[in-house]
């Protein structure tokens, strides 16, 4: 089950007679499951749930946290793993990884989960994962699910070297989603940890979504064809890849790291790549897809070569652009320009926030009003009121909107009624 | 002549370490206790287990690495895992390997079953002990986790939790007092009856507090 790999430049064609700058998006997409195989059994699943019961989970919150472990132990099989850990100021492995013979066991023991004291995030995490390590299990997809509605007050608390660790043990083959419940989470920390981890980061605002959220990443994890995913972009004879617009962090070997793929997924990365005069059928880069795929052994790998058709600069001008290219640009450089709304707040500074949100809309109302343009325009005219109600909220979901370019964001049905 | 391994050599890591087929054996087979044949040292370098030998003319040429990779191999088979789940876990650095076997080798003498051993989990192990604080809970839950489902006896599971109980890791419960101010109260702690022992008990709480801010002072 092969991914493929699309070119689409916003104009059709280069300089032959000057320097271009190449406005270029890359398609990744995922074919979706074939029927025949839509029957098989999906890869094992080797899971840690780690719970937050700080003090201000107390109530509702630990209430639907509980009901949701329970639906997500119903939902797996004696195939499956999984673990449940909860954590405030220390940590507790609640029941230790086993296969999910019987859901009882763990509904039984998820129901003695109450709240208690600090937040003791990252050791949390750390039992999580070391429950899911000992099982480590390579044709299974092994992950810890990170729950929690606190900052990290207790323990390792900086997101840099969270994510650094988190990021290490992606690198040994398990992953880690983060969820943020509420309105007190450090949305810049679980971020952090979904990027580093190679999973799906989710802000939920109320705790009734956990079930849905629960049932969408067990659907992700199943349809998964690609993790580790990267993209490594060669600029050649003098063509210069100069920005990627989705911000997506970087490996050691200067590729760039994209979110998972599932089946029937398409990944849109736009790039910016500055070219001298160029000559007819030259290559203009090479681009190469590789990541570990559920199914087949070893690091899987694409090639595409781009060449362009080369024109006069004058005649450049009479070209058509891509529409698609230009919205899904405009999305891009919009998601990108939330970081500069999240500075302005961060300085208290919030009639800088507001005119950034508003000359994003400026330039999106230039483009041809589609679909996915409407909705973009009303996410921001939303931000725009939130911010003067509630600027914590209104920060927090800039922050996950902002992340959509680069990592799997889930996002509720109902989430903006 | 290959020379025989000296103890003082091993020290001074892989590098100089060179052995024969015959040399590989008989240290394989007394650190694992077990008679090690040629045939499953080939068999292992086929399946891509343990790296292929180097070459002295037609003589195979084992190294320190070679050694490690054996040794881990069996151990890991030994313990149940397949051979293509242990495939993973010993293509790492030389320094990873000798990481994984001290930990598997440690663990292999109090208790036959212990966890699986990998990357993942020496990567968190390491992490662990830089963190210092959190080895004690770790050291009293993992042989709990590693040990088989069916093995995992009620009493097990009883002196898991009197050991929570009684050390300094009990449950904690958290009370607001009033805005930024929160008691922490261990679930061991014995509040006195309602009364003049509890008022006596809450006079010396406020005493010691009083104590703690004229300090501060």
């Amino acid at each position: 089950m092969q991914p493929f790999l699309h070119f689409r430049p916003l104009w059709p064609a280069v300089a032959a007679d000057g320097a271009t700058a190449l406005d270029l998006l890359i398609q990744i997409s995922a074919p979706p499951l074939p029927p025949e195989l839509s029957t098989r059994p999906r890869p094992p699943l080797n899971l840690a749930l780690v719970i937050d019961r700080s003090g201000s989970m107390a109530g509702s919150k630990l209430s639907y946290a509980r009901k949701a472990a329970r639906f997500l132990a119903g939902e797996l099989t004696s195939r499956d793993r999984l673990a449940i850990v909860t954590f405030d100021d220390e940590v507790n492995v609640l029941v230790p990884s086993q296969p999910v013979r019987d859901p009882l066991t763990f509904i039984s023991a998820i129901n003695t989960i109450d709240a208690g004291g600090c937040t003791a995030l990252f050791d949390g995490w750390l039992a999580g994962a070391t429950q899911v390590a000992q099982q480590l299990d390579p044709t299974a997809l092994n992950r810890v699910l990170l729950l929690s509605d606190g900052q990290a007050n207790e323990g390792l608390t900086e997101a840099g070297a969270i994510a650094a660790k988190v990021e290490g043990l992606t690198q040994r083959g398990i992953s880690t989603s983060a969820f943020g419940l509420g309105s007190g989470f450090d949305e810049d920390l679980m971020g952090a940890i979904a990027a580093a981890g190679d999973g799906t980061l989710a802000q939920i605002e109320s705790p009734r979504q956990l079930a849905d959220l629960y049932a969408s990443e067990l659907q992700g994890l199943a349809s998964t064809i690609g993790r580790k995913v990267s993209l490594g972009i060669r600029g050649k004879h003098g063509a210069e890849l100069i920005d990627v617009l989705n911000d997506l962090p970087q490996t050691v070997a200067g590729n760039f790291q994209l979110p998972n793929l599932r089946h029937g997924q398409e990944l849109n990365v736009g790039v910016r790549l500055q070219l001298p005069a160029w000559a007819a059928n030259q290559e203009i880069a090479s681009v190469r897809l590789a990541w570990d795929s559920p199914e087949q052994q070893g690091r899987q790998s694409l090639v595409e070569l781009l060449t362009l058709p080369v024109q006069p600069k004058a005649e450049l001008l009479d070209l058509e652009c891509d529409p698609v290219v230009a919205e899904q640009f405009g999305l891009l450089q919009a998601n990108r320009e939330r970081r500069q709304t999240i500075e302005a707040l961060d300085q208290g500074d919030l009639q800088g926030a507001l005119f950034s949100l508003a000359s994003m809309d400026e330039r999106l109302a230039d483009l041809p009003q589609s679909e996915a343009i409407q909705r973009e325009r009303q996410l921001l005219a939303e931000k725009r009121a939130l911010m003067q109600q509630d600027r914590n909220l209104s920060r927090k979901r800039l922050r996950r909107e902002s992340l959509r370019s680069s990592l799997s964001v889930w996002e509720a049905v109902d989430d903006n009624d | 002549m290959v020379k025989p391994l000296s103890s003082s050599a091993s020290a001074h890591g892989a590098d100089e370490a060179v052995y024969g087929l015959d040399q590989l054996l008989e240290l394989a087979g007394d650190q694992l206790g077990e008679e090690i044949t040629p045939r499953t040292v080939r068999l292992y370098a086929t399946e891509g287990l343990i790296d292929r030998p180097g070459k002295d003319g037609r003589r195979a040429l084992y190294s320190q690495r070679h050694l490690l990779q054996l040794l881990l191999v069996r151990t890991l088979a030994r313990r149940g895992l397949s051979l293509s789940a242990i495939a993973p876990l010993v293509v790492g650095s030389d320094a990873e390997l000798q990481q994984q076997w001290s930990q598997l080798d440690e663990s292999a003498q109090p208790a036959p079953a212990a966890e699986p051993i990998n990357n993942a989990l020496a990567y968190l192990q390491s992490m662990r002990a830089d963190m210092g604080g959190e080895s004690e809970a770790s050291a009293s839950l993992l042989p709990l986790l590693g040990s088989p489902l069916s093995s995992r006896s009620p009493s097990l599971r009883a002196s898991r939790m009197s050991g929570r109980s009684s050390a300094s890791s009990s449950r904690w419960h958290r009370f607001s007092l009033a805005p930024g101010v929160e008691l922490h109260l261990s679930e061991s702690a014995s509040i006195p009856p309602a009364g003049s022992r509890r008022e006596a008990w809450l006079k010396r709480l406020i005493d010691r507090l009083r104590e703690q801010l004229d300090h501060q002072d």
